[in-house]
């Protein structure tokens, strides 16, 4: 279980300035499902799932996933954002247990 | 944090174990309250429930012209299913997509993600993978910079549901 939280940023390998960019992120985190007993009933606990991925470029905030317990564990989100100055694309993933992982990437133009 | 919780007095006398017995009720209570607040997007609740918590009464028109929902008709593993939309949006500060909406019908926790785009996004396209609990209709809603809501559906075919509890 060690590997909660890694993360691993995908960006193409020659961006020009000006180019909407495709990003997938994924994340490895376990992502818990709901829980029932015997009678069926949900076991109250706090589950642990990423409830919030943050997308950041050049300090502004791009996209904002708001998450669930539908989602897929090591979930895989992809986005897009426009280059327009080289710099850091940042992306947090925060989860209901107070855990908090990032991944960056810099942006930078060949 | 023990103030909030009635601690017998026989407990209060025993002063060690009293110790004891509050630090453990402490430890409980802060788990419980998050909790509490986390599952404010993610209820367990029918999709009728959902959609109105979301949208409240506001009209959704069909979006198939602007929308491309990619995702498998045949899911063969619900624990996985990939997922995108791509909205055909200008994304200028005057008009862009401002919110996504992923919804599964049929899951017991029917909305599986809200994304809010901003204009720099340059596109609005998004992806993820996400859990089918069964075969059901899947819908992508998008609401624009100026409150519309379009919306697509598909029905999705899952042959081991992926959902568990």
């Amino acid at each position: 279980m060690s590997d909660i939280g890694q993360v691993r940023l995908r960006i193409p390998s020659s961006i020009k300035p000006g180019d909407v960019v495709q990003v997938r992120s994924l994340i490895i985190h376990p992502m818990e499902r709901v829980e029932r007993d015997a009678q069926g009933k949900i076991v109250a606990k706090n589950y642990n799932y990423i409830n919030k991925v943050v997308v950041t470029y050049l300090g502004k905030t791009i996209a904002v996933f708001d998450t669930t317990q539908s989602v897929a564990e090591n979930p895989f989100f992809s986005f897009t954002f426009k280059a327009t100055d080289p710099g850091q694309l940042k992306v947090q993933f925060l989860d209901t247990t107070g855990g908090r992982y990032e991944g960056t990437a810099d942006i930078k133009f060949s | 944090m023990n103030d909030g919780h009635a601690i017998p007095r026989r407990e209060a006398l025993k002063a060690l174990g009293a110790l004891g017995v509050g630090a453990a009720a402490g430890g409980l209570a802060p788990a419980m309250s998050a909790h509490a607040q986390a599952p404010a997007l993610g209820q367990n609740e029918s999709v009728q429930d959902a959609m109105k918590r979301l949208f409240g009464g506001k009209t959704i028109k069909d979006g198939s012209a602007v929308i491309k929902f990619d995702i498998p008709l045949i899911a063969e593993n619900g624990s996985v299913v990939p997922v995108a939309v791509n909205v055909d949006s200008p994304m200028t500060p005057a008009s862009y997509v401002k919110h996504i909406y992923v919804i599964a019908d049929k899951n017991r926790i029917p909305v599986v993600t809200r994304v809010t785009l901003s204009p720099e996004a340059g596109k609005a396209s998004v992806g993820a993978n996400i859990r089918l609990g069964e075969t059901g209709e899947v819908r992508a809603i998008v609401e624009q910079s100026d409150g519309t809501l379009l919306q697509v559906a598909r029905e999705i075919k899952v042959t081991v549901g992926g959902c568990g509890g």
